[in-house]
């Protein structure tokens, strides 16, 4: 089993869907399945192998490296199942549109290219797999047409802007070591200075940072999320965003390493502390802003700007726990929202709408989709038994008991924000009234529950035994050079505090089984439709009105004033400044040839004036 | 081994006990303030009896299960909680997991409403998640300065320490996070000046509106859970919880009867006053006791 195989595997396999699906639709789906679901085997197949391998084409005499260790192969299989699983969805929820081959070509060369990316062993082929991602995701963000173009736009700006800074810090090191191997690099830079390396932090981090929407890096995100077609938007908010996350890990830990990393700046001014404020600001800030999102997806795209903060938080605070936490929580996060983007896109698909304003009701409709929700916010909110738990416990814990009491209140208080908009969520589309016109909505296609069922277990079963994933990121931390975590299948043990997941959930199973028992025992409950309500005597007309509507009004009066997007209406002035400026230099390329006349001669008329005057020459 | 199960068996039987007894309290000394003689003591249990008996409506699945959910909630968060020296898990998580099952409790209840599709339930749910981000925000707080200060996120070592050291509330440290305790403590437990969310007069009990029969009777179980779990907590955190169940169950008696005297004689705050207060002298004071139990630390 060698690394290349697995490439070739998934950008041959990209390129012949696109070349049946000229042929035959069925095919295409097929194939575009099977494709990714063995790449999920042969990645599978790679667990615990670490090997490197040199190719050389000849250029500048630079290497290709492939290189799997403990963390590419969490990040690679995250990546496959979440891609495998978005592409089932694909199935029916994109077969009304147009240019269906060409969507699942840039699906499949997507995943292709993050592969690409976490299998990569030297920068330059780092860079042209995050080239090749980027591009892509444009494409599909902008597959909708309409309000999606902007969103592209604006998405592949700020990328373009990523890449440029990756492009200038590549080059820096090349430039110092001759070499773009990241082990090598790593052993080099140990003997460079402090404020090399704070550049060469800069400028990754700038790159890494756009793609992992830090703030103030956010704003790409929100529109990107809201307007690609919903499979994407789980690629896009599982995975893709989480390729910074990576390129974090990369550059903190393998390339400057832990010990420098640690040693930048000192106090409040180190670079550490930066960032963890940084991650802090990241989970706070937007998730105010996603309570008062009236877009399904749009409160979800925000949400995923705060929960990419707690992983920031966690790698970035530099102890072993807090690792622990944050790459736990990207794979969480991976599982969770790709599950609740499915979700709302399935709903989406059957109703043609995701106006948490008008929808409702939908748990009697759309069962399956219903508990998935329902899932997916437990584990956003991270309630016990549910994996988001586990993470966040983890982060919380090493915050509190190294002495980090105020970047743990931005954290725990970031989830009681969370608890706010995940209930409005799932209240908005699945409970309440159904109205008039979703009452013959159907159940959600086989192919769109297949993927919502998967997920919803996998979250329970890293929720129950935690131990499964500790074990896998323990080597990962260890190959870090942090101290070995004291894991076992239900938790962490450890002196300042222990967490076992399975006295949770027995105690929580005994006292449902009781609860339940007692709930029988009372005297049968008669089933009545919505309409049969108590409303104190007022008379409640049928369909008139919504009661979901508006529904954090008062506190959207009170905090909206002060959560502008400073930040976004700062890039748009830039924007418009260089358009402006644009606009300006365009006037003096009229077309008109008696103007370059006269250019020419003002040219030579200054030359004149200037050797009359000084002569220079 | 044996005395673990007992502890098990016995904790959420006692809370459930202390909770109605409570319960039933409250409406004693409430009518004596307003200078009624108010209904027997086990009136609770009297009610929730014959409320089993009763016929009741159901609006679905997630209406059933959202109120067990939240009595399972409120039922493993007692078997966390210190409760004089009985506390049968207490090393499996500590303080956090407290905090993260508490939400069960309040969460299976607006799942279950939701689900009700009533406009009371609505604006009542809406209401209560408000109050709770309010009030959060200043306990979070006072909970990470407690822990801060003690170095721990077990809340069975926080006690242990205080028993041996005196009460937290009065060691200069924690006396700031003490006092903004106290002065959320209504918001917490809902009552008056902070009873927004079931408002009787206004939204006819909010989140409860469609419940009858044993709904009624288990959402009653479950508010009695509510007001033992908020009380005991801020005793174990502050008052040094107890040697043994007599003087937690004293302390405790002490704490709700302050707050059933707040709760006679002030009227209602509307969803926004409440948020301006909760969020100015009660976050404030927290912040300024989370400072000083860093600066101490360190």
């Amino acid at each position: 089993m060698s690394l290349e195989l697995v490439l070739i595997i998934a950008f041959g396999g990209a390129l012949l869907t696109y070349l049946v699906g000229k042929i035959s639709c069925k095919g295409r789906d097929f194939l575009a399945v099977v494709v990714s679901l063995s790449l999920v085997a042969f990645v599978a197949c790679l667990y615990g192998r670490s090997m490197e391998k040199a190719f050389y084409f000849g250029f500048f005499g630079l290497g290709f490296i492939l290189r799997l260790n403990m963390l590419s192969w969490l990040f690679a299989i995250t990546i496959a199942v979440v891609g495998t699983l978005s592409i089932i969805f694909s199935l029916s929820y994109i077969r009304k549109g147009e240019k269906t081959d060409f969507y699942f070509f840039e699906m499949a060369l997507v995943n292709a290219a993050m592969l690409g990316i976490v299998l990569s062993g030297d920068l330059l082929s780092f860079y042209i797999f995050w080239e090749i991602m980027s591009w892509n995701a444009f494409l599909l963000i902008s597959y909708n047409k309409g309000p999606a173009l902007a969103a592209g736009m604006k998405y592949i700006i700020m990328s373009i802007i990523g890449s440029v800074c990756f492009l200038v810090g590549m080059l820096s090191l090349y430039d110092s070591f001759d070499t773009l191997n990241i082990s090598q690099i790593a052993s080099a830079i140990t003997s460079v200075s402090s404020g090399y390396i704070l550049f060469i932090l800069a400028t990754f981090g700038i790159a890494f940072g756009i793609k992992n929407a830090i703030l103030p890096f956010h704003t790409w995100l929100p529109d990107a999320h809201s307007e690609a077609p919903a499979p994407f938007s789980a690629v896009l908010s599982g995975i893709l965003i989480k390729m910074g996350t990576y390129g974090f890990l990369l550059l903190l830990y393998v390339i400057v390493g832990l010990k420098v990393f640690l040693g930048l700046g000192s106090g409040l001014f180190s670079f550490r502390s930066m960032l963890c404020c940084l991650g802090a600001v990241t989970i706070f800030i937007p998730t105010f802003i996603a309570m008062l999102q009236n877009d399904a997806k749009r409160l979800l795209a925000w949400s995923t700007v705060g929960q990419a903060g707690y992983i920031i938080l966690g790698i970035a605070f530099g102890t072993n726990l807090a690792l622990a936490g944050g790459i736990f929580h990207f794979f969480n996060h991976a599982l969770f929202k790709a599950l609740l983007f499915l979700a709302i896109g399935a709903v989406e698909f059957r109703t043609g709408t995701r106006d948490l304003n008008s929808l409702g009701g939908l748990a009697k409709k759309m069962p399956v989709v219903f508990v998935g929700t329902l899932v997916g916010i437990c584990a956003l909110i991270g309630v016990p038994l549910t994996n988001g738990f586990v993470s966040k416990w983890l982060i919380y814990k090493t915050l509190i008991i190294e002495g980090s009491p105020f970047l743990a209140f931005f954290a725990l208080a970031g989830t009681w924000g969370t608890i706010l908009y995940c209930y409005k969520l799932i209240h908005n589309v699945f409970l309440g009234q159904l109205p008039e016109k979703y009452k013959t909505v159907e159940k959600a296609p086989l192919s769109m529950q297949l993927p919502v069922i998967v997920l919803s277990f996998a979250i329970l079963l890293f929720g129950i035994l935690p131990g499964i994933l500790l074990k896998i990121i323990n080597a990962i931390g260890t190959s870090f050079g942090f101290e070995s975590l004291n894991v076992t299948l239900w938790g962490i043990a450890s002196e300042t505090g222990t967490l076992n997941t399975i006295n949770i959930f027995s105690a929580v199973l005994a006292a449902g089984v009781i609860v339940w028992i007692i709930f029988r025992l009372g005297a049968k409950s008669v089933s009545v439709s919505q309409d049969d309500s108590y409303a104190a005597g007022a008379y409640t007309p049928v369909d008139k009105y919504h009661y979901t509507t508006e529904f954090y009004n008062p506190l959207y009066r009170m905090i909206s004033p002060f959560l502008r997007d400073i930040v976004d209406e700062f890039y748009y002035w830039i924007a418009s400044c260089v358009q402006k400026l644009a606009g300006g230099v365009r006037r003096i390329y009229s077309g008109d040839v008696g103007y370059y006349v006269m250019y020419i001669i003002f040219f030579l008329a200054f030359l004149i004036f200037v050797q009359l005057n000084w002569k220079p020459w | 081994m044996v005395t673990k199960v007992i502890q098990i068996i016995l904790s959420p039987v006692l809370a459930l006990v202390i909770g109605v007894f409570f319960l039933g309290l409250a409406r004693k000394i409430m009518a004596r303030i307003h200078w009624r003689y108010g209904p027997p003591l086990i009136q609770p249990v009297i009610d929730m009896i014959r409320l089993f008996y009763q016929k009741s409506v159901s609006h679905g699945r997630m209406f059933d299960l959202g109120i067990i959910l939240s009595l399972v909630g409120s039922v493993v968060v007692v078997l966390f909680m210190p409760f004089g020296k009985m506390c049968p898990l207490r090393s499996s998580g500590g303080l956090l997991v407290i905090l993260y099952i508490m939400l069960l409790a309040p969460l299976g209840l607006a799942f279950s409403g939701g689900q009700g599709a009533n406009p009371n339930i609505s604006i009542g749910v809406s209401r209560k998640l408000i109050l709770s981000l309010g009030y959060e925000v200043p306990l979070l707080l006072v909970l990470l300065a407690v822990m801060t200060h003690y170095k721990t996120i077990s809340i069975a070592e926080v006690v242990d320490v205080q028993q041996s050291t005196g009460w937290s509330i009065i060691s200069w440290p924690l006396f700031l996070s003490g006092i903004s305790y106290l002065l959320i403590l209504p918001a917490i437990l809902g009552i008056r000046p902070f009873d927004i969310s079931s408002a009787p007069q206004e939204i006819s009990s909010g989140p409860m509106a469609e419940y009858g029969g044993k709904y009624l009777a288990l959402a009653t179980i479950e508010h009695a859970f509510v007001l033992f779990i908020s009380i005991a907590l801020f005793v174990n955190l502050f008052l040094g919880g107890a040697a043994n169940p007599a003087i937690f169950f004293v302390k405790m008696l002490l704490v709700f009867v302050l707050g059933l005297c707040t709760n006679a004689v002030f009227p209602r705050f509307r969803i926004e006053q409440a948020i301006k207060y909760l969020w100015k002298w009660p976050t404030l004071l927290s912040f300024l006791g989370l400072i000083i139990a860093l600066a101490v630390r360190s």
